[in-house]
């Protein structure tokens, strides 16, 4: 199971892998979306976290990208600017879910589990 | 608007005045006109019986002077002795001192012994019947009066007489020419004294005045009578002997210096005087000017009505008087009509000041200035109206602070809410990003068995902590944003009651009893109803927590007024509780974001701006009053139909 993270907050990032990677995925972590679409091609992977707010393209831009290229991968959006319109924003534009930063362990584990549950 | 007040103030005053003035000018003209002629009538009259007694003296004066010389007995001497020249001498003698026109005797067989003049011895062959002679031997009594004469017989006594008498009449034609005519008759007083001698009559002594052409009489009237007065130059009196209808003497000149003789009288008078015997008076147009004119019929011997003694006064004597009465009469109108427009402009000026003043300062008012100058309060009705005014300004300068109080408050409640909600979103985007590692890296820690009590005891205060912070962020986020109102039609009561279920267990718990009481026949309101549900629990959570056991919470809604806008209708939902009150002090700072009573670590103190930004997006107002010891309530004011959407 490949995950892969794109944000532009090293930390971010860095929590994330250890918490996934703890728990037995495989994780690859970008720092930008465009970076992130040109590695998806390569490494094809199972899930996606993004983070909404990017320098140049954000997260909404990449998840339309992967929506129309991969049709069957999950987006999961994450931001810490979690106003009802965002969330709503991203749901509707096809995230899996949502994910409010900041989040503990088990709430990421949580999140990334129910939407991998879902798909199967 | 202003002016024309002013004018129809002076106008009325003026036109009153006017009115007044012309009322009495035609009234008064009226009756001045009229006792002016009655005045000119009257003396008109007393006129012509002066003049009738000129002419009656003159008749009385010839026939003394006959009678006395019937008795001089040198003049019956020579009568009887047939001495003609002699009779002939006494009689020029009289007609000298007596100034007759023709004086001379009869035989009481008619015949003519002798006259004064060139004829005095009479002609045999022309020999003339003596009119007055035949009368006097008829009746043998003396005889005096006015006689006509036939032109024979003047010409028979003197030439120079029939001369005289001869007159052109001029008579107007219907084609605007004169027809002259030529008339012999002359019209005499005359006496006639039977001269008797022991019983027999041996003859009559006659004689008398030609009135034609005479101006004795008629410039003795103009002297006794009119006394010459003038008028611009004219005689004011005129006289006049009338033959018949005709002018035989008269006082009247004309502008060439000749008399007016020969003129004659209309025929309405002619007929008045001459067939009915009656005096006329009235304005007539006599001998080329107006005259206020008297005519009177003058009666022969025989009693036949044969002439007329005329008097006139100038009338424009008399109309001059009544114009320059009536001039007077104009001139005071006028000066009248100036002092109204006057008195007309200081009543206006005195009414109008203070209303000018009034309309300046509201002018003013209307302009923003709140102290304007009404001048000094007036002693009348305008007067109350001044201070009714000032009331006004008073009243609406205090609404207009408390409402400028009210919106700056909001503005700056708003502007507060701008700047918090930049703050947050700036907070939210770059604080969370290292809460996640903060979070992430703790919790990781915490999983580990492998460290001691005292290091998980610190990880969990870390743990705690960034909780804290998590929700203060998560918190100020909520504050800022600018969410959009999600409407839709909504019965209020049925917002209220649900909120107050979910609240009823903690409320139980906390022995504190809560109680709603809806209003009744609401109107549906168009409301986020998420989002005021959330103000509602926000308020009924505080005054849960403000109430100590044993008190209570009451929710109640009602239709209500705006309190700033007593036009616009809406809702009101209060609650109410019996807590601890809140402190006056703190009341103005209810509303600003992160003010808070509560402990450290209870609450942030963003809920009741957040309230209050959500009410105010709905047009609403959020307000509270508060008795500290006894409770406070919270009102919550959402309009019925607004337009307020943000």
């Amino acid at each position: 199971m490949i995950i892969l993270i794109a944000d532009d907050e090293p930390i971010v990032l860095d929590s994330c892998r250890l918490v996934l990677e703890a728990e037995g995925f495989q994780v690859i972590t970008l720092s930008s979306a465009d970076e992130a679409l040109r590695v998806i091609e390569e490494e094809g992977p199972d899930l996606l976290l993004v983070d909404i707010k990017m320098p140049v393209h954000d997260g909404m831009f990449l998840m339309e990208k992967v929506k129309n290229a991969y049709a069957n991968i999950p987006v999961i959006l994450m931001s810490g600017y979690a106003t009802p319109e965002v969330v709503k924003e991203s749901t509707e534009r096809g995230a899996a879910v949502f994910l409010e930063k900041p989040f503990t362990p088990s709430e990421l584990l949580e999140t990334v589990r129910g939407v991998i549950n879902k798909e199967e | 608007m202003l002016y024309s007040t002013r004018f129809k103030l002076i106008a009325s005053i003026a036109g009153v005045a006017f009115l007044v003035g012309a009322v009495s000018l035609f009234v008064g003209g009226r009756i001045l006109y009229q006792s002016v002629l009655n005045e000119a009538n009257n003396r008109v009259r007393l006129d012509l019986n002066s003049a009738y007694e000129i002419y009656d003296t003159h008749l009385k004066k010839l026939q003394s002077s006959l009678e006395i010389t019937s008795l001089d007995s040198s003049f019956r001497s020579a009568l009887m002795k047939g001495e003609v020249s002699s009779l002939v001498k006494h009689l020029e003698g009289l007609a000298k001192f007596a100034k007759l026109d023709f004086l001379g005797v009869v035989t009481r067989d008619g015949k003519t012994v002798c006259r004064i003049g060139r004829q005095s011895k009479p002609d045999k062959k022309n020999n003339v019947v003596n009119p007055l002679a035949k009368h006097v031997i008829e009746r043998m009594v003396p005889v005096s009066g006015t006689i006509v004469l036939s032109g024979d017989f003047l010409s028979a006594e003197n030439p120079e007489l029939a001369e005289r008498a001869r007159i052109r009449v001029i008579s107007p034609t219907k084609a605007g020419s004169e027809s002259r005519e030529e008339r012999t008759a002359g019209m005499a007083l005359a006496s006639a004294i039977p001269l008797v001698e022991q019983g027999n009559v041996m003859g009559v002594i006659y004689g008398g005045i030609l009135l034609n052409r005479n101006e004795t009489i008629v410039s003795r009237v103009e002297t006794i009578v009119f006394q010459k007065e003038s008028y611009k130059g004219q005689n004011v009196g005129a006289t006049a002997l009338f033959l018949a209808d005709r002018a035989i003497s008269t006082s009247v000149v004309t502008p060439e210096g000749k008399r007016y003789i020969g003129t004659r009288v209309p025929e309405s008078v002619r007929k008045h005087v001459l067939d009915n015997g009656k005096i006329w008076t009235d304005r007539a147009f006599v001998m080329g000017d107006r005259y206020i004119a008297a005519y009177k019929p003058i009666e022969d011997i025989f009693d036949g009505r044969v002439g007329m003694l005329y008097v006139g006064i100038l009338e424009k004597k008399y109309t001059d008087i009544w114009k320059k009465t009536l001039t007077v009469f104009i001139l005071i109108t006028f000066a009248g009509m100036i002092f109204a427009v006057g008195l007309g402009y200081v009543i206006a000026n005195k009414i109008m000041g203070p209303v000018d003043r009034l309309i300046r300062a509201s002018q003013q008012v209307s302009q923003g200035n709140m102290t304007p100058d009404i001048g000094p309060i007036a002693q009348s009705e305008i007067g109350l109206l001044q201070k009714t005014f000032k009331d006004m300004v008073k009243s609406l300068e205090e609404r207009d602070r408390r409402s400028r109080a009210e919106s700056e408050n909001r503005l700056l409640m708003s502007e507060k809410q701008a700047s918090i909600g930049r703050l947050a979103a700036g907070v939210a985007h770059e604080i969370n990003n290292p809460l996640t590692g903060v979070l992430t890296y703790t919790y990781m820690l915490l999983r580990r068995k492998d460290i001691d009590k005292e290091v998980r005891e610190y990880l969990e205060v870390i743990a705690k902590s960034t909780e804290r912070v998590r929700k203060i962020v998560k918190e100020l986020l909520d504050f800022s944003r600018q969410t959009k109102l999600d409407r839709e039609v909504t019965d209020i009561n049925r917002l209220v009651r649900p909120a107050i279920a979910m609240m009823e267990n903690q409320a139980l718990v906390k022995g504190v009893s809560i109680v709603f009481n809806p209003g009744e026949n609401l109107p549906d309101l168009t409301v986020d109803r998420s989002q005021l549900q959330g103000v509602l629990l926000n308020m009924i959570i505080n005054a849960l927590d403000a109430t100590d056991p044993g008190g209570s919470v009451t929710v109640s809604t009602a239709l209500s007024l705006s309190a700033s806008d007593k036009d616009k209708r809406g809702i009101q939902i209060a609650v109410e509780d019996t807590g601890c009150g809140i402190p006056s002090e703190h009341l103005d700072k209810l509303f600003d974001p992160f003010f808070t009573t509560k402990e450290v670590g209870h609450g942030t103190g963003l809920g009741l701006s957040v309230s209050f930004g959500i009410v105010q997006r709905h047009g609403g107002t959020i307000w509270v009053k508060s008795d500290v010891g006894k409770g406070s309530t919270f009102f919550i004011w959402i309009p019925i139909t607004n337009q307020h959407e943000q």
